[in-house]
């Protein structure tokens, strides 16, 4: 059952146009990983999915809801919400406030807290709870934006480079904690450059560059597909095969 | 916890005072405009505080009230009670004009916009004299003193109406803060974007905050009216006087907390009271230009507010190291 | 007729305007604050040219360049001790900065120089030339000389001197200005002077046809921020504009509303500008 379909998304900036002609459907529960180069246009198609961008042309369609013109907190409120790449916390505020915060989406303030501490504790981050958000480390900054996405409950979630300077550790808990979202009957969306995770968990890629679609399917057949290696992955995909 | 105490205390010692005070005298007149100007600077607080938006034009709101329950007075006989009632909502309906245009701005430019507001409230109260009396202002008629027609003998009794007003803007301010509204009113704070991703109605809840803080300042100026007895657009719509004067008083006391409004109006409206005193009759603006240093002294060192100070002092006194 | 009439003046006056709010539009484009003291320093300007012409005879004319320096001087000190320290504090910080700063040079000059009204007597204050069926003021005509040459002098400053460049490379980018060997801090200093220095200015300029009391500039306050929304906070052009675009406003609308009205109309202009297009007609938003 499609859960996210997307079709002929076109923005322009300027005179950049940042995404040309997107089109794609994702069946519940899959892990799709998109990636292409920086300036490719993945961030900015978050942000149209989200509603933070309204796109010059091209529909979403979230669980058969169109999202057109609906702003971002609707488009929370039918269950699509991203993170940011660079990490947009609530500095001021404690880690648990800040989770609380996306979790009163849906529940009251007590109900929120107890959900809070749930979605900490799945990224590993309870201990921290009343620590200032502001003065964590970049990584468990980037966790506990993906604790607050949770909170709001999402069918679909964005992510944004959750696993951006990172440990192969700490990296691998990622992983599994992304596939035991999508047990959970989550359905992602992953923007990575750690090629490695990438291949291993997502069950599919979109390979984005210069706003275009270059490539959809399986990871093998992106590896292999020659558009691909030429545009984006170049020799260092085939040495580490 | 250890902030309620010092709010009891407060308040305990304001339930108090008047008692020990001449009903009729001039200390007394001064503490209601204290608790009174303490409410406002709350009710401001709302949403210079909570919200982050800084107002120079809540004294639309409070003239609205001011006029309102006047007029319905003069006009149709309405107990102030009632009056102060449709004051609230045409406080309320003035906040929602107020905030469309605004709900975009931002900082400086916010504050121009409801500036001007405040203005264009003032001149059309000057100019429509046949509905407000124009430049000539107001007068509350007398009523017989009755509780019911907000009409009484002594200030006693306007003393403690400020007084519970203070409490219940206070008990709203803190419930706001504590609820959902400033988790909501926080995330908007820090970052906009973010919060609307995660599922916030930014427009909503600005929106929310500022009727909030709209309806309350217009009850308040029917607690003015019926106290000051005379008013006239230059006073209750009065950018200086009104709507720079709460929003300074919240703060210096120490502005998006319980406390600094109610810090910040008993210690400048009983200091402006005697500075006019003792050096008015000699100097007209001295007790303003001091207090406009005060103001920026404040603003340099302790910019958070006296609450930053009284903090300090707190905790050493206790042999902590300040928050 | 008259309604020609009120355009020429309308754009006499609003070149006026326009010098007297260059210095708001200045002061927002390079350092992003609101000085919501400046009419203040339109106040001082007026009281500097009084007194050069109570005391030492001068036209206030030519006293304007005084009371130029005189802002200038008091601005390099206002930016380098108070405004520098608040550049970085949220925006309710700046703006209380600054409205305390109202407080204090006003009611200083009410001390200072008492309550009462002033205003000067010159020779051709009451002359008038006509061209054809209108009259042009000389006062007016006066000041928009003034003004103009003012403006062109501020123009080629910020154009040609290297100082003005280097303004200008401050406000668009104040990280990569420094890193070019810009000295930030004194371009704040120069901006914030020159600001308020032109608005003085301005105050002389007009001292021939306003009286001149410690709250004169209450009476300009909006005037001066509707000329820069109009124009763009932040757009010296667009502050050209503006204030030829206010005058005009103001002159049509005395044409149809009395006084109290036509503040109405033009806070009206000012609340429309900033929900509908806050960038302004001709600036850029920051």
């Amino acid at each position: 059952m499609i859960i996210l379909d997307v079709r002929n998304i076109s923005h322009r900036f300027g005179g950049l146009q940042a995404l040309s002609d997107v089109t794609f459907s994702v069946p519940k529960g899959q892990i799709v990983g998109l990636i292409g180069p920086n300036g490719a246009g993945k961030t900015t198609l978050f942000s149209t999915l989200v509603g933070l961008i309204r796109p010059d042309s091209g529909t979403v369609q979230l669980d058969g809801a169109n999202l057109a013109g609906l702003k971002p907190h609707k488009v929370a409120a039918l269950g699509m919400t991203k993170t940011f790449q660079n990490v947009a916390l609530f500095a001021e505020s404690t880690v648990l406030d800040n989770v609380l915060t996306a979790g009163l989406l849906r529940h009251d303030v007590k109900t929120a807290r107890s959900e809070a501490l749930i979605c900490l504790d799945r990224v590993g981050l309870k201990a921290v709870a009343h620590k200032q958000a502001g003065n964590l480390s970049f990584p468990e900054r980037a966790r506990v934006e993906l604790a607050r996405a949770l909170c709001t409950g999402p069918k679909v979630l964005l992510l944004d480079e959750v696993m951006a300077a990172l440990n192969p550790m700490e990296m691998q808990e990622i992983m599994d904690l992304i596939r035991s979202l999508r047990d959970d009957g989550i359905t992602l969306l992953v923007v990575e450059h750690h090629m490695r995770a990438i291949m291993t968990i997502c069950d599919r890629i979109l390979v984005l560059n210069f706003g275009k679609l270059l490539a959809d399917g399986p990871p093998e057949q992106v590896a292999n597909d020659p558009q691909v290696v030429e545009a984006y992955l170049g020799r260092s995909m085939e040495a580490r095969k | 916890m250890k902030r309620w105490i010092v709010i009891a205390v407060v308040i305990a010692a304001a339930a108090l005072l008047p008692l020990a005070l001449d009903a009729r005298g001039y200390w007394i007149r001064v503490l209601t405009f204290t608790l009174l100007f303490a409410t406002m600077a709350q009710a401001w607080n709302i949403i210079g505080g909570l919200a982050n938006q800084t107002s120079l034009g809540h004294a639309a709101f409070f003239g609205i009230g001011a006029y309102t329950s006047t007029i319905l007075l003069l006009k149709l006989g309405l107990s102030p009670w009632i009056g102060m009632l449709a004051g609230g909502v045409l406080g309320g309906i003035a906040a929602l004009i107020i905030a469309i245009p605004t709900m975009r701005l931002q900082g400086h430019y916010f504050a121009l916009a409801t500036l001007a507001f405040g203005e264009v409230m003032r001149v059309i109260a000057n100019v429509w004299t046949p509905l407000t009396g124009g430049p000539g202002g107001l007068s509350v008629p007398f009523m017989p003193p009755s509780f019911a027609g907000y009409s009484f003998k002594l200030l006693l009794p306007h003393a403690y109406i400020a007084l519970v007003a203070l409490i219940i803007v206070t008990a709203i301010f803190e419930a706001i803060r504590r609820g959902a509204m400033g988790y909501r009113l926080r995330a908007i704070k820090e970052n906009p974007e973010a919060a609307e991703v995660i599922g916030i109605d930014t427009t909503k809840v600005k929106l929310q905050a500022t009727v909030i803080s709209g309806v309350l300042m217009a009850m308040l100026g029917t607690l003015y009216a019926q106290v000051a007895v005379f008013f006239d657009p230059d006073t209750v719509f009065s950018a200086a006087a009104i709507s720079i004067r709460i929003a300074l008083i919240a703060i210096l006391g120490g502005v998006g907390t319980a406390v600094g409004p109610i810090l910040g109006a008993f210690f400048i409206i009983p200091l402006e009271e005697l500075m006019n005193d003792l050096l008015s009759s000699r100097a007209a603006g001295l007790s303003q230009l001091v207090f406009g240093v005060i103001l920026i002294a404040v603003i340099l060192w302790q910019p958070r507010g006296f609450i930053t100070v009284f903090d300090s002092l707190r905790a050493r006194l206790s042999g902590r190291a300040p928050s | 007729m008259a309604f020609l009439q009120a355009v020429i003046d309308g754009l006499l006056v609003g070149g006026v305007y326009a010098v007297i709010s260059i210095g708001l539009t200045l002061v927002y484009g390079v350092m992003g604050i609101v000085n919501f003291a400046q009419a203040e320093f339109l106040m001082i300007g007026m009281f500097v040219a009084w007194f050069a012409w109570a005391f030492l005879g001068l036209d206030p004319v030519l006293a304007a360049p005084l009371s130029f320096a005189v802002a200038f001087g008091i601005g390099w000190l206002v930016q380098g001790q108070l405004i520098a320290r608040v550049l970085k504090a949220p925006s309710v910080a700046q703006i209380f900065l600054t409205v305390g700063l109202l407080i204090v040079i006003e009611n200083g000059s009410l001390l200072l120089f008492g309550s009462q009204f002033r205003s000067v007597t010159t020779s051709y204050q009451t002359i008038s030339l006509s061209l054809g069926p209108l009259f042009i003021s000389v006062p007016y005509l006066i000041a928009f000389a003034m003004s103009l040459a003012c403006g062109v002098v501020l123009w080629w400053f910020m154009r040609a001197s290297w100082f003005g460049r280097a303004m200008r490379a401050t406000a668009q980018n104040p990280m990569a200005a420094q890193l070019m060997g810009i000295d930030t801090a004194l371009m704040y200093k120069i901006a914030f002077a020159l600001g308020v220095g032109l608005t003085a200015f301005g105050g002389a300029v007009i001292l021939p046809y306003v009286t001149v009391f410690p709250g004169v500039g209450g009476q300009f306050v909006v005037l001066m921020f509707t000329v820069v929304v109009l124009g763009g906070l932040g757009s010296v052009a667009g502050a050209v504009v503006g204030g030829l675009a206010v005058g005009v406003i103001q002159a049509l609308s005395s044409l149809v509303f009395p006084i109290q009205l036509q503040n109405l109309v033009l806070f009206l202009v000012f609340i429309l500008v900033l929900a509908v297009r806050p960038q302004g007609l001709v600036g850029a938003s920051r």
